[in-house]
């Protein structure tokens, strides 16, 4: 089903339904009339300039496609060797889960929860919850927990962090290059295919097109 | 420009977490669509903000005065704080580097914990100029936050690779939590401030 279907089936949905056809500002609270940008185009607040709709060529069949290769990449990120080190005689690899692993043999655990959540957990429920709602979307089968995952998904957005773990990563290396010999492994790879296809996953993600269309399964 | 009225001064609540709007009225108190609770405004945001803003303020000054790691080199042990890495990169020439960890452990924390306390000055006096500037800056906050992991990360990598017993070892210090604990108040204040607040006093 094509997206211009869609928005005519939401429309007489939200007419019949809510009887409200405005819409307002998440971040200045005004008053608007729904825009309903086409494919390419923006659609931003006239009064602070937030960015209300983005809409994407087949979000939904993206973002389906799109978490599927991020649930089947997740695994080689994790378990495989990111880096390895050669150093005074020693060799060690370090991956994601070492990390942690290590800083809670150091007793911060504090630290070491927050590097597993922002960089395995997030990162992962991210990509299930996003499975999912899309899988659900996709083959139109109402669920009542569309709307929770949603939810879930949003507020989880900003803690899953692996653009900034990669960063680390290029900044830990950086440091180390000068006193000893590294090694990439398969797993960074993988990571760096991981970080691709999370970062096409939030853009290809409309989110007021999948609410939309969880209102219009949950009717 | 002409005043232009917000939907909330027009009846209507929008979901915090749909966007869908619903009329003002005391029997819907969750959404139609989404089954979310509705709040006109985020609830007490102005005192959780001020509430998170001041711990991560508090525990500013731990992070920056312990050391966030110990390089130990053939037995010797050598403290860095978080200013005292950005030293030694500049000192073994990776300036880039060392610019790019100064913005995202120093100059993004401190400019969150200002630009945060400026916005909620903002909205406690009722400034009325440079509304659109004003969001600008909070998008702003709101997106740089978490590239202050940065450090976090870092170390998370070296303490699991540096780890050759007596010969070379890299232990993660006191700070480091400190540090954490900022990153995550701060990003949690600038969750928890609402941007609407600074235009319903235009």
């Amino acid at each position: 089903m094509s997206e211009d279907n869609i928005l005519i089936h939401y429309e007489h949905y939200s007419q019949n339904m809510t009887k409200i056809n405005f819409t307002a500002c998440p971040e200045c609270d005004l008053l608007l009339n729904p825009a309903e940008p086409v494919v390419g185009d923006k659609a931003h607040c006239p009064r602070c300039g937030y960015l209300l709709q983005r809409p994407r060529k087949q979000s939904i069949e993206r973002t389906f496609a799109l978490s599927i290769a991020g649930l089947i990449l997740i695994f080689p990120a994790n378990l495989m060797p990111l880096v390895g080190i050669k150093m005074l005689g020693g060799a060690k690899d370090g991956t994601l889960w070492s990390g942690v692993v290590t800083l809670f043999e150091e007793h911060l655990w504090g630290v070491a929860v927050l590097v597993f959540l922002s960089s395995i957990l997030f990162p992962l429920l991210n990509i299930i919850l996003s499975l999912l709602i899309s899988g659900h979307l996709y083959f139109k089968k109402p669920n009542h927990y569309l709307a929770h995952w949603m939810r879930w998904l949003q507020h989880m957005d900003e803690w899953a962090m692996l653009e900034v773990y990669m960063l680390g990563i290029i900044v830990a290396c950086v440091k180390l290059s000068s006193t000893s010999e590294l090694k990439f492994g398969f797993g960074l790879y993988a990571f760096v295919a991981l970080l691709t296809v999370a970062v096409m996953l939030a853009s290809s993600l409309d989110k007021v097109l999948f609410w939309r269309q969880i209102g219009q399964l949950n009717k | 420009m002409k005043p232009k009225k917000s939907a909330l001064n027009q009846g209507f609540i929008r979901c915090h977490d749909c966007g869908c709007l619903s009329k003002q009225t005391d029997k819907n108190s969750h959404c139609r669509l989404c089954g979310g609770r509705l709040h006109p405004r985020l609830p007490n945001s102005f005192q959780r903000t001020a509430a998170l803003l001041l711990s991560a303020f508090c525990l500013y000054i731990p992070a920056n005065i312990f050391p966030i790691m110990t390089v130990t080199r053939l037995g010797v042990g050598e403290p860095h704080t978080i200013v005292g890495g950005i030293i030694a990169l500049i000192h073994s020439n990776m300036m880039p580097i060392a610019m790019l960890v100064l913005v995202a452990s120093i100059l993004v924390p401190l400019l969150k914990l200002l630009g945060l306390g400026l916005l909620l000055l903002n909205v406690h006096y009722r400034w009325k100029a440079h509304a659109k500037k004003w969001t600008i800056m909070y998008r702003i906050i709101a997106f740089v936050g978490r590239w202050s992991m940065l450090d976090i990360f870092m170390i998370s990598i070296l303490v699991s690779l540096v780890d050759m017993g007596g010969v070379a070892q890299v232990i993660a210090g006191p700070a480091a939590t400190a540090f954490a604990a900022v990153v995550v108040l701060t990003m949690l204040a600038a969750k928890n401030f609402d941007p609407r607040l600074v235009w319903d006093n235009q």
